[in-house]
């Protein structure tokens, strides 16, 4: 189950928070947890350079995409590998629907379309779709290309 | 915390033209969103009104039932129009929703119309949508169109369909479990991701038919399977099958192990990984077959991606704690990574070296990692700190490096969890390695001397007026206490005054210098402080001379309550002031039984300053007041050993019986711990009836029945068997429960007048040679067996048949004797040909014994042990021959 995705501005607003089968009651302390793991973590880091780490049965990856800062958590199936797959996706979508590498600007004024992004990437906490132009496709209800 | 988690519009005013969403408000939005009954709709509008409503509710903005049901109707509306980027953003805005079940209707038929759509597009949508909002009933509906759905040949649609299905699977199992043959059609998709999902849908359909996973297994890993994903799931099913089958016994090959192997060559880490970790976690796995997945983790620790590493050393780690030879190989490359960036990393390598590293790698790893542990976070720390524990433990000789480097780190900045766990390990060391006590009380009376923590500070004076009035100089220990009552909070006070007077009950000299240390108490400020000084100035008596001790007061200094501390609250509780002083003796001393689960946690060490001393009275010390404490039993002498409870009963049956075994010089005593787990009933005149004729060497001499056994309130009945003195007499006793019933009326909780005698069988019971040893360790066993001489030794050669393993023979053997196992000799590295176990023990008539025990095993797998016992009674070396011969 892939319990977060979590995105936050380089100072920990937070921008976009998914949580799945996570109590109301802990949320507060995830995303405390990840914003803390950011800051110590993810100054000066290069854009996509991938961070690991784990709590208990849990485990999180989180990376930086601009002024962007990314976090997935997981566990059970989704381990540390599997995440990867799911930070990729995610950033390459964003990338994708922002043209480039994004600023906080840019996140923002992409919003809906990252949001459907993130809805076709994840569904309830399960891994839905992988492929960039497929996802760049079903979020303007388009048949993927290789149909 | 870093920085505080606020909204995006409580931003610095500097940023004022930075975000799309500046000043956005709920009301402002959810007045907007009337424009969704405008009735020429604009597509573009909403779409930015629902973007801004998304905005909100991903920021943990909550809206009122009311304000969710008119933003619901309103987005629901939105279907009339055909514009595609607003139909996309309406699905998204009805998940996130979550509309009730009375609301849903209004929405479903537009969402059955769009799920029979001809766009594909619609249909995927429509599905996802009408899966995550709907309920049983509706599913019954629908079920046609998911089934035709899942193998839907646009790849979308039946992926929506399949995750659909895992979700479904949770709610409504019994209608998810009717598409298997769909969904087994779809796990032979050409679409990668369909493949996968369906992969994952059918396995938990199937889950519990082994017979229907192992052939989807086989099948699956013969063919093409497309996405490293899908593999990765095969991989964790192929692991399941194979711990659920036997190796073959003739090729003693294990079934799909080439199929792992083979996944080690994938392109894709994420498979290389999964079955790299698939194998290391074989039960019983050897080290042919484990060879190669260290081979490929042992590449990825050196990989430029963190993760890689991360998910390598965490794996080998686990390996480190069965196998810890295997992974010696990667020693170096993992001290490369204690200087890894990330701490996780850094913090699971160093835990793998102390595990792997050997006696004489020691110093340099705690070099090593002293330069590390200033950099890493506390519960980093704490791993750090347990792990040195096990080493010290395991390398007792290396006690001074560890011992220091755990009071270096004790005077370093941390919390409290962190400081707990280095005083729970360094008490553990004291208690484990005597050599280490001086050392390391001096550690914690230096650490209490500016310690934050009230908790720590009164462990530590509890644990020191236990352990330092033995030491060879207790004075020494004085001042450090005496501190504490100057300059810390009442509670440690209070704790220093008890800690003071111990040391006067236990070192006459040091007494009359303890009176006038106490007597200073008399004036503080607090009263709890003024009591106790009172207490023990009377108690200890002499008025301060150099007198010896009352036997009575050190037992009460020194003693627990003797009384489970859960009764004397419940005492307490129901005792209304009066009059009449409370009278301790009338609080009841059964034990509660635990439950099953808690009791069978096997060896569970004490785990540092909270456990022993205070531990609960199921210690010998408790037993022992227990037994001299009934009559009959009084006369036996000193209790040798009390066994650790062995139940006779089943779990969840009527009644729950387990037994102690006490062992004395020319008696045993049978403590048979009952429950009557039955309301309506009240048992009374509980005995146990022992049928002793498997037992020769044995004859009743008394018993205890118990009068009254109420509904889940334990109680105890003994039995006490006279055998000739000094001699391990061992024997096979049969137990009935016999007992007289009585109905209870369930409302009024009275028993009926009249009972019926009935009775209940109960398991066999065995004494055996172990009973009549003691499990004492030394820190250095070679040190030990040089100074108890060759004199008594006896020495002779076993054949012990053919054995599973060579570790079945040695935990056969030590559990045999009932032995303390030492230096970590228990454990017997994987595929070795041969192997020295070293055991030390106090037997009965309390006789050292240490045993070296030597194991050799050949082809056939038998087994042959050299066994050479060194005591301080011929008779003793004689007597562990003798067990082990007739054992």
């Amino acid at each position: 189950m892939l319990l977060a995705v979590l995105i936050c501005n380089s100072v920990g607003n937070i921008l976009v928070e998914r949580f799945n089968g996570v109590p109301a009651e802990e949320r507060m302390h995830w995303r405390s947890f990840l914003v803390k793991l950011g800051a110590d973590n993810l100054k000066g880091a290069r854009n996509e350079e991938y961070f690991v780490a784990s709590h208990k049965s849990v485990y999180v990856v989180y990376t930086v995409l601009g002024d962007i800062h990314l976090f997935v958590a997981g566990k059970d199936g989704y381990d540390e590998l599997a995440l990867v797959e799911v930070v990729t996706v995610i950033t390459t979508s964003i990338k994708d629907s922002c043209k480039k590498t994004p600023t906080e600007r840019l996140f923002l004024d992409k919003y809906g379309r990252i949001c459907l992004c993130l809805d076709e990437i994840v569904y309830k906490g399960i891994l839905e779709n992988t492929a960039k132009d497929r996802i760049k496709r079903l979020i303007r209800l388009k048949p993927p290309n290789e149909i | 915390m870093a920085q505080p988690l606020v909204k995006k519009d409580d931003d610095r005013d500097d940023e004022a033209e930075y975000s799309p969403f500046l000043g956005i408000e709920k009301g402002a939005v959810l007045q907007e969103a009337r424009v969704f009954n405008d009735p020429q709709l604009d597509p573009r509008r909403c779409s930015q009104v629902i973007t801004k409503l998304l905005y909100l509710l991903n920021q943990g903005e909550s809206f009122t039932k009311i304000e969710a049901t008119e933003v619901f109707f309103a987005v629901t509306k939105l279907f009339q129009s055909r514009d595609i980027g607003l139909r996309r953003m309406v699905y998204l805005m009805i998940k996130e929703l979550s509309p009730s079940a009375d609301e849903v209707i209004i929405v479903t038929s537009s969402l059955m119309k769009d799920m029979n759509s001809k766009t594909d597009m619609y249909r995927a949508n429509a599905i996802r949508v009408l899966c995550r909002i709907t309920d049983g009933t509706l599913l019954t509906q629908i079920e046609r169109y998911l089934k035709q759905a899942i193998v839907d040949k646009n790849p979308v649609v039946a992926s929506a369909a399949l995750v659909s299905g895992i979700h479904l699977l949770q709610t409504n199992p019994e209608v998810v479990k009717r598409w298997s043959n769909e969904v087994q059609e779809a796990v032979q998709s050409r679409a990668a991701l369909v493949q996968f999902h369906a992969l994952a849908l059918l396995h938990q359909i199937r889950q519990n038919d082994r017979l229907a996973v192992s052939k989807l297994v086989t099948s699956l890993t013969r063919g093409n399977v497309r996405s490293p994903l899908a593999q990765c799931l095969l991989i964790r099913y192929t692991s399941q099958v194979i711990r659920e089958s036997a190796t073959s016994a003739q090729t003693g090959d294990r079934p799909f192990y080439d199929f792992l192997e083979g996944c080690l060559r994938h392109k894709a880490e994420m498979v290389i990984f999964e079955a790299a970790r698939a194998i290391t976690e074989l039960s019983g796995v050897t080290s042919r077959e484990l060879t190669p997945a260290i081979t490929v983790l042992q590449l990825f620790l050196s990989s430029s991606k963190p993760v890689l590493r991360f998910a390598a050393v965490r794996t080998l780690n686990k390996v480190a704690m069965t196998h810890p030879m295997a992974v010696t190989n990667c020693n170096i490359d993992m001290e490369s990574l204690i200087s890894d960036q990330n701490r996780s990393i850094a913090t699971l390598a160093i835990t793998t070296l102390l595990k792997t590293g050997n006696e004489s790698s020691v110093d340099r790893l705690m070099k090593q990692i002293t330069n590390f542990m200033s950099d890493i976070a506390d519960e980093f720390k704490i791993v750090v700190v347990e792990a040195i524990r096990s080493l010290c433990l395991k390398f007792p000789l290396k006690y001074r490096a560890l011992m220091n480097f755990l009071s270096n780190i004790l005077r370093e900045e941390g919390g409290f969890d962190y400081k707990k766990a280095i005083v729970d390990s360094i008490v553990i060391l004291i208690r484990d390695i005597p050599e280490a006590k001086e050392s390391g009380l001096l550690h914690l009376c230096e650490f209490i001397e500016d310690c934050e923590f009230t908790y720590l500070s009164t462990q530590i004076l509890h644990f020191l007026g236990d352990e330092g009035p033995k030491t060879s100089d207790p004075s020494k220990y004085i001042r450090y206490i005496y501190n504490r009552v100057h300059l810390e909070n009442a509670t440690v006070r209070a704790a220093a005054v008890s800690t003071l007077s111990k040391f006067g009950a236990m070192v006459d000299s040091l007494k009359p210098r303890i009176f006038v240390l106490l007597r200073r108490c008399l004036f503080d400020s607090d009263d709890e402080v003024r009591d106790r000084a009172t207490l023990y100035i009377n108690t200890l008596g002499g008025d301060g001379e150099v007198v010896e001790t009352d036997k009575d007061v050190k037992t009460f200094l020194f003693g627990s309550l003797d009384i489970p501390l859960a009764n004397l609250e419940t005492s307490l509780k129901n005792y209304d002031p009066s009059e009449e002083p409370f009278d301790i003796n009338s609080v009841p001393r059964e034990i509660k039984s635990q439950p099953l689960a808690e009791k069978k946690a096997p060896g569970k060490k004490p785990t540092g300053l909270g456990a022993a001393p205070t531990g609960p009275p199921s210690t010998v010390d408790a037993y022992e007041r227990l037994l001299s404490s009934i009559p009959e039993f009084s006369g036996f002498g000193k209790l040798f050993k009390s066994s650790a409870p062995v139940e006779l009963t089943e779990a969840e049956t009527e009644y729950a019986v387990n037994v102690v075994k006490h062992i004395f010089d020319g008696h045993v005593v049978f403590q048979y711990n009952c429950t009557n787990t039955i309301p309506e009933q009240l048992l009374e005149n509980v005995n146990v009836v022992v049928d002793a004729s498997e037992a020769e060497e044995f004859s009743e001499v008394a018993r205890k029945p118990l009068s009254s056994l109420p509904y889940d309130s334990p109680g105890q009945t003994f039995v006490a068997f006279e055998k000739p003195d000094g001699v391990p007499a061992i024997g096979k006793f049969s137990n009935v429960l016999r007992f007289t019933v009585k109905e209870v009326d369930p409302t009024t909780g009275e028993a009926e007048d009249d009972g019926v005698e009935d009775e209940y069988q109960l398991e066999d019971l065995e004494v055996v040679a172990a009973d009549y040893m003691m499990k004492v360790g030394v820190s250095n066993f070679r040190n030990a067996w040089e100074s108890m001489g060759p004199d008594f030794e006896r020495v002779d050669e076993y054949g012990l048949g053919p054995r599973d393993s060579l570790a079945e023979a040695v935990n056969a053997v030590i559990s045999l004797l009932g032995m303390q196992p030492c230096e970590g000799t228990e454990v017997v590295p994987n595929n070795s040909r041969s192997h020295t176990c070293l055991l030390s023990g106090v037997y009965i008539g309390n006789v050292r014994v240490l045993v070296r025990l030597q194991f050799g095993i050949d082809g056939p797998k038998d087994v042959a042990m050299k066994l050479a016992v060194r005591s301080e009674d011929e008779a003793v070396s004689d007597a562990i021959h003798e067990i082990v011969a007739s054992g």
